[in-house]
């Protein structure tokens, strides 16, 4: 056993020796003014107003929600300690952790959790659509929160959690300052506190002495402990893709958002940089209108999503193989928890025959499909285009408009001015309000029974019931093609190496990242 | 200036897309927005805001903006030393660079150094400024590291770090002016070369020098002149896109945000400006050219 055991010590330390130059160059480190290079300017400081992502991106450094998501992108808590549910899913008793501190040095306490969830019931657009179901909340002490529901529901922690336009704990006071429009103290509880913001120079934050961290370790999603490493964070607005790339690369900035998929070979190779591909993201699609037009018939529809090819359409928007899947599922492989391929029969059929045939019973004589689609968004015209092609090979007659974004936004409410419009759908975390299924949305895709089961799975709580539900909504979408979903697409974000404990992930964070000297 | 004032006010409106919905964001539904739109004031028939609208004027009250919060007038005013030293140095930059490479190129008529010029002015024209920005941003910015590849720093940040900024966005807008003051010198002195003055100075022994600088740069210089105060639009339309390349906060940033009362504001004080250059111009030709003075 002798020469065995120190066969093995010899190795620990041979292992401990090679690992130690790493670990010491891998130690997190406080300091440093971490630079972000941003897409452009939040159009506003309060997250309950808007549902822009950058507002979140940035946002969500300063404040914080009750609930946030794990790796799995399921509800844990953030700001809360722990929640009963009593009355058959119709109360939530939240308790709030203690010690939780505002920028302001005030004690967060249930008088602020109150107003600030009412407030976001009121105004954000995720709220709304919850708090229909929501009856009352009250403040049951300065630690406790009692929401009480009309009927149970499988999206209150989802949507509690939910960064964009997120249920953020701003402090009372500032609620009532700001009346009926929007806060002008920016607030909260993060690890970052706001320190100024020159508008089109950019957004600094600062670290928050006073931060009252969890203290279960982080999840590699966005729950547990937050540390804030960098002394500061400045967010600036850098309009322009290629200046954003030519900036980290000159170290000007640590990060640079949505970067061209096609420089990602050429980033690979440059030594001081890290590549991320932010997966998931997206996806890419071709939404019919349901309501008048040619496509409102279901056959005309079929005929569409039986000619298509994904693999050639999807390389014709997004290029790099490494920015795009060709999956048809509803929901993410990221997202165990819904990620299904059952139901998926109608994805990616490349049969123009069958296409035809669809045609020639819906009784199709040619007229235009008008589909409108923009350049602004280079993905949404060239998958468009590719998929013109295939559709004019199976008989159809495609009349491509290209517009401006801000038209399209405009025209795509009007339901006499196209046909098919392009879009992309980014990753919600709750099924039962994701904008991709939803009735009142462009397109007005409303089936008898996906709205029933849509309806039961707001209701339900159950996560391996609402995976079957979504399997269900899955097959009719395919069988009815709700809308055409030509493939999924991630976003490439580039970083310096000496950025660490950065991860490139779906809703993007500076805390637990730091600067390496 | 009421003219302006009016088309800028309908121009904006009928522009596709409005402040509600980029506040409220991309998800937001067609509620949400119009919520916004009522509590912004968006929601009134355009006849009623555009009276509202000259009512302020009237006060000298350009409104507030809608995203920064805070009167039009001090977002302007906050906005003004990056956009005039911006302008200011482009404008030197083509003057500098293109009256002299005119004269020279005028003076060498037809030869080598004339041709190369005129064919430089050409390229000058022909490409775009922001083009030229991101070549100069991958030349001098990522390959030689000499210059930041985009941001402003304030004049009290330091005279150098604030020049520093600048030249290659100034470089960048004021090169293709240049071309266009170039060839406008260069066919005006031409036209004067060939005057009998011209050759009755030469006759009389007058150096080439003096010939050249005294008697006909000053006569070619009226045409120049009048480019110059077109070139003035050219690069207040040009900072638009130079200062979103270069990341520069002028006012070239606050006219591409749908923030109607600020671009309003900025549109009007543009026409200002333009109406003032021009009156210092034709103020110019009176200097320069006695005949003017005593027509």
């Amino acid at each position: 056993m002798k020469p065995l055991a120190s066969l093995l010590l010899a190795l620990v330390a041979a292992l401990a020796l090679a690992a130690a130059p790493v670990s010491a160059q891998d130690t997190p480190r406080m300091g440093g003014v971490l630079k972000a290079a941003m897409i452009g300017e939040p159009p506003s400081l309060d997250i309950h107003w808007t549902t822009a992502v950058i507002v979140q991106q940035i946002t969500w450094h300063i404040y914080e929600t009750l609930y946030t998501y794990d790796k799995n992108l399921a509800p844990v808590p953030m700001l809360a300690e722990s929640h009963a549910v009593a009355d058959g899913g119709r109360r939530y008793t939240i308790t709030l952790r203690k010690g939780v501190k505002f920028h302001n040095g005030k004690e967060m306490s249930s008088a602020d959790v109150v107003p600030s969830l009412q407030r976001w019931g009121k105004m954000a657009t995720s709220g709304k659509a919850l708090w229909k179901t929501v009856e009352a909340v009250e403040a049951k002490d300065p630690y406790t929160v009692v929401i009480h529901l009309k009927e149970p529901s499988g999206s209150l922690l989802y949507g509690l959690g939910g960064p964009n336009n997120a249920a953020a704990i701003y402090p009372k006071e500032v609620i009532a300052a700001a009346g009926e429009g929007q806060i002008k103290e920016f607030i909260g509880t993060g690890p970052y506190r706001f320190v100024e913001h020159k508008p089109d120079r950019h957004i600094k934050v600062a670290r928050f002495k006073d931060y009252a961290a969890r203290t279960d370790s982080p999840d590699g999603g966005y729950g547990g402990r937050r540390v804030a490493y960098a002394d500061e964070i400045l967010f600036i607005p850098v309009p322009d893709e290629a200046v954003r790339l030519a900036g980290v690369e000159t170290g000007e900035y640590h990060y640079a958002q949505s970067i061209k998929a096609d420089q990602y070979d050429r980033v690979k190779t440059l030594p001081a940089l890290e590549p991320g591909v932010v997966k998931p993201y997206g996806w890419i699609t071709a939404v019919p209108n349901h309501k008048q037009g040619v496509m409102a018939n279901k056959k005309i529809r079929q005929a569409f999503l039986a000619a298509l090819d994904m693999e050639p359409i999807m390389a014709a928007g997004i290029g790099n193989k490494a920015f795009y899947r060709v999956d048809g599922a509803l929901f993410f492989p990221e997202q165990p928890n819904f990620h299904s391929q059952a139901g998926v029969t109608g994805y990616n059929q490349k049969n123009a025959a069958r296409a035809k045939a669809l045609l020639a019973e819906a009784g199709y004589k040619g007229e235009a499909v008008r589909w409108i689609t923009t350049k602004e968004y280079d993905w949404m015209y060239n998958t468009a285009l590719v998929a013109k092609q295939q559709m004019e090979a199976a008989g159809f007659t495609v009349d491509l408009q290209v517009l401006d974004w801000a038209t399209l936004v405009q025209r795509r409410n009007k339901p006499e001015l196209y046909e098919i419009f392009s879009t992309g759908f980014t990753l919600g975390a709750d099924p039962a309000l994701a904008t991709s299924i939803q009735c009142n949305w462009p397109g007005w895709w409303c089936q008898e029974e996906k709205e029933r089961v849509l309806t039961e799975m707001l209701r339900e709580t159950d996560p391996k019931k609402r995976k079957a539900q979504i399997e269900r909504i899955q097959a009719i979408f395919y069988e009815d093609v709700g809308r055409v979903k030509l493939g999924d697409y991630f976003t490439f974000q580039v970083t310096r190496k000496d950025l660490r404990g950065f991860r490139s992930s779906p809703y993007v964070h500076f805390w637990n990242a730091w600067l390496a000297r | 200036m009421l003219v302006v004032a009016t088309v800028s006010f309908v121009l904006i409106r009928l522009a596709p897309g409005d402040p509600a919905s980029v506040i409220a964001g991309p998800y937001a539904s067609a509620d949400d927005i119009g919520r916004l739109q009522t509590a912004l004031g968006l929601d009134q028939p355009l006849p009623v805001q555009l009276v509202k609208w000259y009512g302020r004027l009237a006060r000298g009250d350009l409104g507030d903006s809608i995203f920064l919060r805070r009167p039009v007038l001090e977002a302007i005013y906050e906005r003004l030393e990056p956009t005039l030293l911006l302008t200011g140095w482009a404008m030197l930059i083509a003057v500098l660079v293109g009256v002299p490479v005119g004269v020279v190129s005028a003076r060498h008529h037809n030869s080598f150094l004339d041709q190369s010029f005129m064919a430089l002015a050409l390229i000058g024209l022909s490409v775009p400024n922001f083009l030229l920005g991101l070549l100069m941003i991958l030349c001098f910015g990522v390959w030689l590291g000499w210059l930041p590849v985009a941001g402003y720093v304030a004049l009290e940040g330091g005279l150098w770090p604030n020049v520093r900024s600048l030249i290659m966005p100034a470089l960048a807008l004021g090169l293709v002016q240049s071309a266009l003051i170039a060839r406008i010198t260069r066919s005006s002195m031409l036209d004067v070369l060939r005057e009998q003055y011209i050759l009755s100075g030469r006759s009389k022994g007058l150096t080439e020098r003096t010939v050249v600088y005294k008697h006909a740069l000053k006569n070619a210089i009226i045409p120049t002149l009048t480019v110059i105060g077109i070139t003035f639009a050219l690069l207040i339309g040009g900072a638009v896109v130079i200062e979103t390349v270069f990341n520069i906060p002028g006012l070239g940033r606050l006219m591409l945000r749908r923030d109607y009362p600020v671009v309003q504001g900025v549109v009007l004080l543009i026409a200002l400006t333009y109406t003032a250059i021009n009156l210092l111009v034709d103020l110019a030709y009176l200097a320069i050219d006695p005949r003017i003075r005593f027509r």
